[in-house]
């Protein structure tokens, strides 16, 4: 199984808004998500900076939030969607 | 280019920028800037040095849009949700960066992401009737 990543903001109203939907997804596809918070953890902005030559082009040339990261594949999800198309980007992480 | 420090040997306006204004906007003075150092710059502004609170930044930012196409997200717990990032930020970072981006730590790179952004050339926002900056603080006016 991939990682996956969802990188967040505390004060941030779309990553919030995303929670419940990440909550929803991880208990339907038996999926976990490691979220890490950028704004109140240097750790974890460093490692989303760390991505950034994956992640910035698919996000408007900058490092957003909420972005969902693979890792492994560099596949990047970034903003506030609805549920079907965060599932479906899920998904294709578990079959890559 | 590099931007500098220039002030008006009428009034003692400071401009920040590549080249002076012709006419002062303060004292309308013309051809009156002469350019100073960043020290000096600093010097003068501390006269006048001003803090921002909540309630401060909501006003200068209501204004802002008050000649523009755009006005501040009516949902008043969105916005307090940000201005909870944006003052966190300025207090942990320095700058009032945007709380849904982050800062890469080029620092001419991340003043786009200060509040507020150069938003009405994001994706977000232009050419979209309900277009919106991407945390959602300014959105276009609503007809």
């Amino acid at each position: 199984m991939s990682r996956l990543i969802m990188f967040h903001a505390r004060e941030c109203p779309h990553c919030k808004a995303m929670m419940p939907l990440v909550d929803r997804l991880e208990k339907e596809e038996k999926l976990v998500f490691e979220r890490l918070e950028v704004w109140h953890d240097e750790k974890n902005a460093d490692l989303m900076r760390s991505y950034r030559p994956d992640i910035a082009p698919k996000c408007g040339g900058q490092l957003r939030t909420p972005t969902f990261f693979n890792p492994g594949t560099k596949d990047v999800l970034c903003g506030e969607v609805p549920y079907e198309k965060l599932r479906e980007w899920a998904l294709q992480q578990r079959s890559s | 280019m590099r931007k500098k420090f220039w002030r008006c040997f009428i009034c003692n306006d400071i401009h920040y920028g590549l080249k002076p204004p012709e006419i002062c906007p303060t004292c309308l003075a013309k051809n009156a800037y002469v350019e100073i150092s960043s020290k000096e710059a600093e010097t003068i502004s501390r006269r006048s040095e001003t803090t921002m609170d909540r309630g401060a930044f909501r006003r200068a930012i209501e204004k802002f849009c008050e000649k523009n196409e755009f006005q501040v997200c009516p949902d008043e717990s969105k916005v307090q949700t940000l201005f909870d990032g944006i003052f966190a930020n300025e207090e942990n970072h320095g700058l009032k960066y945007c709380p849904c981006r982050l800062v890469t730590k080029d620092f001419e790179e991340d003043l786009k992401l200060v509040c507020p952004c150069n938003f009405i050339a994001h994706e977000t926002y232009q050419g979209k009737p309900d277009g919106e900056c991407w945390c959602g603080l300014f959105i276009r006016r609503r007809k």
